[in-house]
């Protein structure tokens, strides 16, 4: 399996167009950069876990190298790289084995590792060292990047035997500047061990603090399977992109090879449809007019939907132990989305979590997710976060929600995540899509509504005992100078505490009652609650007085 | 009085012990003093609580605040009662304003519209007065006239002698029955007349003595302290007349002091006179002085309201003549002030007293 992954690369000579635009692909500011660079190589780690069917330990460790100067050292356990592709996979520039496949994958461009290697060349000047074991062989080289012809230059090559399985990368870094932010390594790794909890990640930051995020679930997420577009998913620009990277001769097999629920029949329709166009032609006379036309007429018929069982969701379950094992928050509600499609044509998920209680620091209160890779930056442009905005919390008697210790975990899942740009930090805001989240958060809200009615309701708890005592000790001074007994006075108090507890021993007592059967008709909801269960409260107790 | 008080307070107290032994709520019990809960008794002729009772008990939370400090009030007006102090409602809410512990951000009170209530509370549910708790209310009336009073107060022991108070009359005291006693009462009836004006114009005359009565004036409505004198005078079997002006005011006044008030309905027993009678000033009185005809004045809206909600009141409908009084105001739209009676001379308003006094002129 892993020389198939690997057969797959693609050349294209875009590495001076990266040197230019490097802030499209998220090199733009200091912290940004570092965030960036520290994704690409967790991202290809992760990756590589999952196609090889490892559990990935990953270790990261920054060195301050002067002022905005770091070396960044990432290593993991995940099967190494062939020397054969070694080059490909790491000097140059989108030669990943992402950039063809419509598959649910956490890089979808593969700008990845090699667009790291390529920063700190341009920033530092120094090529990177890379130490490969596959198979039992292991590799150590440097290597650059050529970049006026975008390929790999590899020096100084060593080949041993020896037992290390995976990869490691040392590079030196310019221009970067490691904080400890909503926006940095730190809150970037934390975030990505949330969504991948069978990974662990180790990280050893600038001022030598080492942080463990330890691993979750013992089991490695299936690798995603790779799928054909489904035609309604596909843009007059996509169809004239992909019709000049195929191998079939004409439109007539393109269509019908290349998309999936593109029956002969379905060509046939779309022929009847289109009598200008000629379908026996090679699709390489498609130009952006025919194409449009294409994609016009194919809005206009019926189709098949798309497969749903390509999503690979990090799963209720998962989510759960994650955010137990790394925010330990007091209650955890989640939801339950089928898959949906947008676009007609696309197939994706949302899995919404809502951590609510935190005893552990503080945390970004909306996390948002690609399939499993956090998304830091540009919060504001992001479909996820318009979509948490438009929540009325207070319904859910969140009353303060930028106040309130509470984090929103939004996972996007899909084979073709809608970014709203190259950074890849941002989820397009198309309707379709913050409906469906939206629809989500306000599933996993209501348990946690009742959750926080159970809360109130354990203070009202608290709050009775206190009315009661608070006034125990004037009364049984009173009571006993009222009687003309002052020397009773401590006997009286103690009788008073003692019926006051037995008082609200019983109060309790009924009312537990009732939250137990009313909690029975809430269970299907599918809360987790953590050490106190939810006590699904009513809001107004009723005191049984006298 | 006073010690039957602290006996009950010491009571109430070891029943609230007995009740914490025996492992149960210290409670309490209090007729309801809610509107719902006053009924106009025909059998004695004055407005009382009925028989509705509510159990205040510290171990419910919308009343464990209340109960604590209604046993904090107790206790401290035990103390009132041992020292023999009199304080006022408003003193009782300073010596009771403090914090309940270092530790409590809370006040045993923390306005006087707490207290004033529980008071009440407290005197319903042991059956006494607030003078009886050493509780002062505000003094408002005058009297002189037939009677001698010993007045054990302050360490000192004092005879007061209705006949001898000069211009200003005795001053009716809050309390008239702890400490406070009738050594002599010569009179033969109460004239109670509404204003201090015609009070001190009638003492001039010196009608009390003229008449043989107690004149007394509670200078409008009347205070707690004046109501109850004049019941203890009209105990000792003596009749009581009432002379107000015709006008919704004076009415209002007679009937309180007649069948009590909604608010003191717990204490009609010891306030209310229901055997007092109305001397005047009536609109049928035009009938029999010419000159009163001259000296009316236009009734006021309320006035003529008034007369028409009290044609309705069950206590009113059954005496005929207030009736047929009522209906002629309505119908004249007049009302009349007893000044005007000094209209002819100034002593005339001892004349006319006399004579309808005499003839038993009335009404009921």
């Amino acid at each position: 399996m892993p020389i198939d992954s690997f057969s797959q690369f693609k050349e294209h000579s875009v590495a001076e167009f990266f040197k230019k635009n490097k802030q499209m692909l998220g090199f733009s500011g200091k912290v940004r950069s570092l965030t960036t660079i520290v994704h690409e190589f967790t991202s290809n780690s992760l990756d590589a876990g999952e196609e090889v069917g490892i559990l990935p330990e990953i270790f990261i460790q920054l060195e301050e190298e002067g002022d905005d100067k770091y070396k960044i050292a990432v290593q993991d356990n995940c099967g190494g790289i062939p020397e054969k592709y070694l080059g490909k996979a790491l000097g140059q520039l989108l030669a990943g084995t992402k950039f063809h496949r419509y598959v649910q994958q956490r890089g979808q461009q593969g700008i990845g590792a090699s667009g790291c290697i390529m920063y700190s060349q341009i920033t530092t000047g120094k090529p990177a060292w890379v130490r490969s074991g596959y198979k039992n062989v292991i590799i150590e080289c440097n290597i650059g990047i050529n970049v006026s012809k975008n390929t790999p230059v590899i020096t100084n090559l060593t080949k041993t035997m020896g037992e290390f399985s995976g990869l490691r990368i040392e590079a030196h870094l310019g221009d970067v500047r490691y904080e400890n932010s909503g926006y940095g390594v730190y809150e970037y790794l934390k975030q990505t061990v949330l969504a991948n909890p069978h990974a662990q990640i180790e990280f050893i930051a600038p001022d030598a603090q080492r942080y463990m995020f330890p691993r979750a679930v013992d089991v490695v997420p299936k690798p995603p399977i790779e799928t054909k577009p489904h035609i309604l998913g596909i843009t007059a620009n996509d169809l004239v992109e992909f019709s000049r990277r195929i191998k079939e001769s004409r439109i007539s097999a393109f269509l019908a090879e290349e998309f999936s629920r593109v029956s002969s029949n379905k060509v046939k329709e779309l022929q009847e449809l289109l009598p200008d166009i000629d379908f026996s032609q090679p699709p390489t006379s498609l130009n952006w007019d025919t194409a449009e036309k294409l994609i016009k007429a194919v809005h206009t018929l019926k189709w098949i939907a798309p497969a749903t069982d390509i999503l690979r969701p990090i799963g209720k379950e998962n989510v759960a132990r994650a955010l137990q094992n790394i925010l330990n928050p007091q209650f955890i509600a989640q939801s339950d989305r089928s898959p949906q499609i947008f676009h007609g044509g696309i197939p994706y998920q949302v899995e919404v979590a809502i951590a609510y209680g935190f005893t552990n620091g503080a945390h970004n209160r909306i996390m948002r997710f690609a399939n499993r890779v956090p998304l830091l930056f540009d919060a504001g442009a992001c479909g996820l976060t318009e979509a948490v905005k438009t929540i009325e919390w207070k319904r859910y008697r969140i009353d303060d929600f930028e106040n309130m210790p509470i984090a929103v975990f939004v996972n996007f899942v899909s084979v073709h995540v809608p970014y709203t740009s190259a950074g890849k930090q941002a989820i397009a805001l198309e309707e379709e899509i913050i409906a469906e989240v939206r629809n989500a958060i306000m599933e996993a809200a209501r348990p946690v509504k009742g959750y926080l009615n159970g809360i109130v309701h354990l203070q009202e708890r608290s709050s009775r005992r206190k009315v009661f005592l608070r006034y125990v000790a004037q009364l049984a001074g009173d009571m006993s100078e009222l009687a003309d007994m002052p020397k009773k006075k401590e006997a009286i108090k103690k009788g008073l505490v003692d019926l006051v507890e037995h008082r609200v021993g019983l109060i309790e007592e009924a009312e537990d009652a009732e939250a137990e059967t009313a909690k029975e008709a809430n269970a299907a909801n599918g809360a987790v609650a953590n050490g106190q269960e939810n006590g699904n409260g009513k809001k107004d107790f009723e005191e049984k007085g006298e | 009085m006073g010690n039957q008080a602290l006996k009950k307070l010491d009571d109430l107290g070891g029943k609230l012990i007995g009740e914490i032994e025996k492992q149960t709520s210290p409670s309490f019990e209090t007729v309801v003093r809610s509107k719902g809960n006053i009924i106009f008794d025909q059998g004695v002729g004055y407005l009382r609580l009925g028989n509705k009772k509510e159990v205040r008990t510290f171990l419910n939370i919308a009343q464990a605040r209340k109960f604590m400090q209604t046993i904090a009030i107790a206790n401290k007006c035990r103390k009132f009662l041992v020292e023999g102090a009199h304080t006022s409602i408003r003193g009782l809410y300073y010596q009771l304003r403090f914090t309940l512990g270092e530790d409590i951000e809370e006040d045993l009170f923390d306005e006087q519209t707490e207290s004033n209530p529980l008071i009440e509370d407290l005197e319903v549910a042991l059956s006494v007065k607030r003078e009886d708790l050493n509780l002062n209310t505000d003094r408002k009336g005058v009297a002189a006239g037939q009677f001698k009073l010993r007045d054990k107060f302050g360490g000192e022991d004092t005879l007061i002698d209705g006949t001898k108070q000069g211009r200003s009359g005795w001053s009716i005291p809050s309390d008239v029955d702890n400490g406070l006693d009738f050594e002599e009462v010569k009179a033969k009836y109460v004239l109670v007349v509404e204003k201090d004006a015609m009070w001190q114009r009638l003492n001039e005359d010196r009608y009390w003595q003229k008449e043989n009565c107690v004149l007394v004036t509670p200078k409008g409505q009347s205070s707690r302290g004046c109501r109850r004198f004049i019941r203890k005078l009209m105990d000792k079997g003596l009749p009581c007349y009432v002379f107000t002006d015709c006008d919704a005011w004076g009415w209002y006044i007679y009937w309180t002091l007649k069948t009590g008030s909604m608010n003191l309905a717990y204490l009609s027993k010891e306030l209310s006179l229901p055997e007092t009678k109305f001397v005047g000033v009536t609109m049928s009185d035009i009938k029999n002085y010419d000159f009163l005809s001259k000296l009316t004045i236009r009734a006021k809206e309320i006035d003529v309201k008034r007369a028409e909600e009290m044609i309705n009141y069950p206590w009113i409908s059954k005496h005929k003549d207030w009736v047929a009084e009522l209906k002629l105001v309505l119908k004249d739209k007049k009302k009349l002030e007893q000044d005007a009676l000094q209209g002819p001379r100034l002593s005339f308003v001892s004349d006319y007293l006399k004579q309808k006094i005499n003839e038993k002129r009335f009404l009921s």
